[in-house]
């Protein structure tokens, strides 16, 4: 059975300043509100070891106000607007987005300039100072002080060589948290955040014509940075690498990385597939087999970041009470490898096709989102029309291709593997 | 040479002065009632094929039977483990083949059944769902297996230190007679004891069209979509009231005492401050969102993010929220800090919510908040699921048809006086619960 997919188009133009800021413009009046959206090329991966949570750091620091906006005022004019904003750092890039009602785009794009153009002046021990402190207080949250909160951090030190940029966390180690001088901020800041590295979008209510002109107004006259180098790209050495976590849990849970190729590519879309048909659903194939048929697992979920240098494919899975983590890794093999040795269905691959098409409407219903996934794509495969065409690819993907990628990618040799267990007395018998 | 000569500085560019903002649009859905009585309410939103729907019953945990908590929550759970046509298996291959997710929350008020669909699959999953909402049939291996999982997240969310402060919290402002000072999700003893019947006559007797409400937005289609839809739901029938509440505890009590719970090596202390919030449906709710939008509605540029975020560094974030329900729900300030600086944050917050009671906010500042929240509208109202939520609000709680459009010209109405007001009802630190979790202050050893 094969289902067909009306393609879905996402009609927008791009064009590159002469400063070599690239501007993509997408128009839809459905609502009358704009999304702006810069993102830089530059995220943890273009950061040194001792240095670590520098690009997230200064992340955060950037929305401590420029020269003509003092600190607070950025966050106070776009409330008056009705606007939202935020930033996000990640692996491969850095991005920062507003979502205004139509009156107020320019009041963005300043915005973004100051951003750009007028922070350095601005950058002081105090600043640093405090903006470091929530920063570790981000890591006490978010990581440290969560259950299970550090098994992503120890398996991307598996799953990669110390020296690769994707070995360590983005919020970064803590003493090199406090180690970061305002040099190393300033460095990180003049070598990245300049127009010829990168992207913005106007996506929303928003003309093409008027578009490009206040991206040429509000950035034509930055300066751009030059060619940066970039971090050396080691090959990964999983080899198999696990390790054990103790950790203040109820029950264990195992975690699985593997690099895999990387964004963009014809097998990342097999592989998204592959996700999707082991553990979205509760029909899929983890879910199903773990959690429904041998009651092992209260959880299953996978993953796959559509990350640059490698895409990283993730599975973990939660163990009910009673269950050991070695049973729990067992019974993930057993189906990873049914699909690799015995392959999958078509409807399967029908069934997770569209389960990826409704996610990917999801995000696709808001201009916010929409905006991040054409810079996404402008900034890491270099043109927002591969966009579309990765959208439309997934109607391709038959089922040899998952179950080639299974066989290709999936296997013992290539994962690095964390196995939280609780620690303390009440550890449950395994 | 400093670093800063390597790029010239640049000219500044003066601050955009933003012009006439858009007239925020609300949606003007379609509204009718099927033979059954279930209420639908409908936008149609072209443009990408999606649609989402909820359905909204009053069958939430405020109707467990008194000796049986956890009974909505485990219904809910167990509402896609098979219909009277499908195995609990059929019925996820079907739903997964369809690229539907079809989940349901329940919460103290009302029970939601959530569907996302391709619009090329959009009549059957409407099938589905009027399959599952009227004859989910409790499988009795299901139902075991379901317990279990749900005795297992009892246990796992007593991991979280956040989850044991938010407990502590409800249970302070609520105490464990009221509906809302309990979870839902029930308690291990009584999701232990809960038998298959008590689940199965919940579900006959709450699980009906008539009170009832479906909400339904996006790719609809050219048909017509009431005909489809008492096709669809033709065979659920019966009609259901919303439970009878518990008088309202009387909030905590004054000055009561800190509540401390020991977490030993914890990096950070979560700390609560709670205590009784207003009626969903009251016209207090409105001045109430412009207050808590001050204070610290705004994560980052409301009192409580400004002073203990961006001024202190103490916290990740900061903010106060009222929860909205039928009757008067809570009203919590929460935040993690630094363990070392617990004691200091929870001082500032009370400070800060005092200066809320003793001074009148600016004229800045309201100006600020009502803009924010009347200019957000259109951001609101930007995608089906959106759309969805904030008329599935309209209808749970009662609140006038036209709410949406009137909500600008009654944020315009707001005065200081009446901020000054809830924060005295609300905010006032005496009449508020403080929780802790975390390590314990140094000198209690």
């Amino acid at each position: 059975m094969r289902s067909t997919f009306k393609p879905l188009s996402l009609p927008h133009s791009s064009s590159t300043l002469p400063n070599g800021l690239r501007v993509v413009v997408h128009e839809d009046t459905t609502s009358p509100i704009v999304a702006v959206h810069l993102m830089y090329h530059a995220g943890s991966k273009d950061e040194r070891v001792g240095r670590t949570g520098l690009a997230h750091l200064l992340e955060h620091l950037l929305f401590e106000g420029s020269e003509n906006c003092p600190k607070g005022e950025f966050d106070r004019l776009l409330e008056r607007v009705g606007g939202t904003n935020n930033g996000s750092t990640w692996l491969d890039r850095t991005n920062y987005y507003e979502v205004v009602p139509s009156h107020a785009v320019e009041l963005a794009l300043w915005l973004e300039r100051e951003r750009m153009g007028h922070f350095l002046p601005v950058l002081d021990s105090e600043m640093l100072d405090v903006q470091r402190s929530v920063v570790i207080n981000e890591r006490k949250q978010v990581y440290e002080n969560r259950p299970y909160g550090l098994a992503h951090e120890k398996l991307h030190e598996l799953l990669f060589p110390p020296d690769h940029p994707y070995s360590w966390p983005t919020i970064g180690y803590t003493p090199d948290l406090e180690a970061m001088t305002l040099e190393d901020a300033r460095d990180f800041y003049s070598r990245y955040y300049a127009p010829d590295n990168a992207v913005l979008v106007l996506a929303g209510d928003v003309s093409e014509s008027e578009g490009f002109e206040l991206a040429n107004r509000y950035f034509g006259d930055l300066q751009a940075s030059g060619v940066r180098e970039r971090a050396a790209t080691n090959g990964h050495v999983a080899e198999g690498r696990a390790t054990e976590l103790e950790d203040r849990v109820s029950f264990p849970r195992i975690y699985y990385a593997y690099a895999v190729p990387p964004f963009g590519t014809n097998e990342w879309i097999h592989l998204d597939v592959l996700s999707y048909l082991l553990a979205d659903g509760e029909s899929s194939r983890l879910q199903r087999s773990l959690i429904r048929d041998h009651e092992l697992a209260q959880d299953v979920d996978t993953y796959l970041h559509p990350t640059e240098l490698a895409g990283i494919f993730g599975i973990e899975a939660t163990a009910r009470s009673g269950v050991g983590p070695d049973r729990l890794r067992v019974a993930v093999d057993e189906v990873v490898e049914q699909i690799a040795d015995g392959g999958v269905t078509d409807a399967e691959v029908v069934g997770a096709i569209r389960r990826v098409r409704r996610d990917h409407l999801n995000s696709l219903a808001n201009v916010e989102e929409r905006a991040e996934e054409l810079a996404y794509a402008s900034t890491v495969l270099s043109s927002a029309g591969r966009l579309e065409e990765l959208l439309n690819a997934y109607a391709t993907v038959e089922a040899e291709d998952v179950q080639r990628v299974a066989q290709t990618y999936l296997g013992v040799e290539n994962r690095a593997t964390v196995v939280v267990v609780p620690g303390g007395e009440d550890e449950p018998i395994g | 040479m400093s670093r800063l000569a390597e790029r010239p500085p640049v000219a500044a560019i003066p601050r955009p002065r933003p012009g006439t903002p858009p007239i925020p649009s609300v949606p003007e859905p379609d509204r009718f009632t099927l033979e059954n009585g279930l209420r639908v309410v409908a936008v149609a939103r072209p443009g990408l094929p999606q649609v989402v729907g909820r359905i909204v019953v009053p069958a939430g945990s405020a109707a467990d039977p008194r000796d049986a908590p956890g009974t909505a929550h485990l219904v809910g759970s167990l509402l896609t483990e098979g219909t009277d046509e499908h195995s609990a298996i059929e019925l996820n291959e079907r739903i997964d083949l369809l690229g539907a997710s079809l989940g349901v929350r329940v919460g103290h008020d009302y029970s939601e059944i959530a569907l996302a669909l391709l619009a090329e699959t959009l009549d059957e999953g409407l099938d589905l769902l009027a399959r599952v909402v009227a004859t989910a049939t409790f499988p009795p291996r299901e139902v075991e297996r379901v317990r279990a999982e749900s005795l297992d997240a009892l246990e796992a969310r007593l991991d979280e230190p956040a989850n044991v402060a938010d407990d502590h919290a409800s249970e302070a402002i609520f105490g464990t007679e009221h509906p809302y000072g309990r979870l839902p999700i029930g308690t291990i003893d009584g999701v232990r004891r809960l038998r298959r019947d008590t689940l199965i006559d919940f579900h006959r007797s709450r699980y009906r069209p008539d009170g009832g409400v479906l909400i339904i937005a996006g790719d609809l289609g050219g048909g017509d979509l009431r005909s489809r839809l008492e096709t669809a739901f033709s065979s659920w029938d019966g009609s259901v009231e919303r439970p009878l509440y518990p008088d309202l505890p009387a909030g905590p009590e004054p000055s009561g005492p800190l509540l401390t719970i020991d977490w030993e090596d914890s990096a950070q202390g979560e700390i609560r401050v709670a205590g009784l919030g207003i009626p969903r449906n009251s016209p207090d709710w409105v001045p109430a969102t412009v207050a808590n939008y001050i204070l610290g509605g705004s994560t980052i540029t409301g009192r409580l993010g400004a002073n203990l975020r961006e001024d202190k560094g103490w916290t990740y974030g900061v903010r106060s929220v009222f929860v909205p329900g039928l009757h008067p729900g809570g009203w919590i300030v929460e935040t993690a800090v630094g363990a070392e600086v617990t004691m200091d944050a929870l001082e500032e917050i009370e400070r800060e919510l005092q200066r809320m009671v003793d001074e009148p906010v600016s004229a800045e500042e309201l100006t600020r908040a009502s803009e924010a929240l009347i200019l957000s509208l259109p951001h609101a109202f930007e995608t089906p699921g959106r759309i969805v939520s904030r008329l599935a609000t309209v209808e749970a709680f009662d609140l006038e048809h036209d709410y949406w459009h009137r909500f600008p010209e009654r944020i315009h109405r707001v005065t200081r006086e009446e901020i000054r007001s809830i924060a005295v009802t609300c905010f006032s630190p005496d009449r508020l619960a403080r929780v802790i979790v975390g390590p314990k202050p140094p000198g209690e050893g």
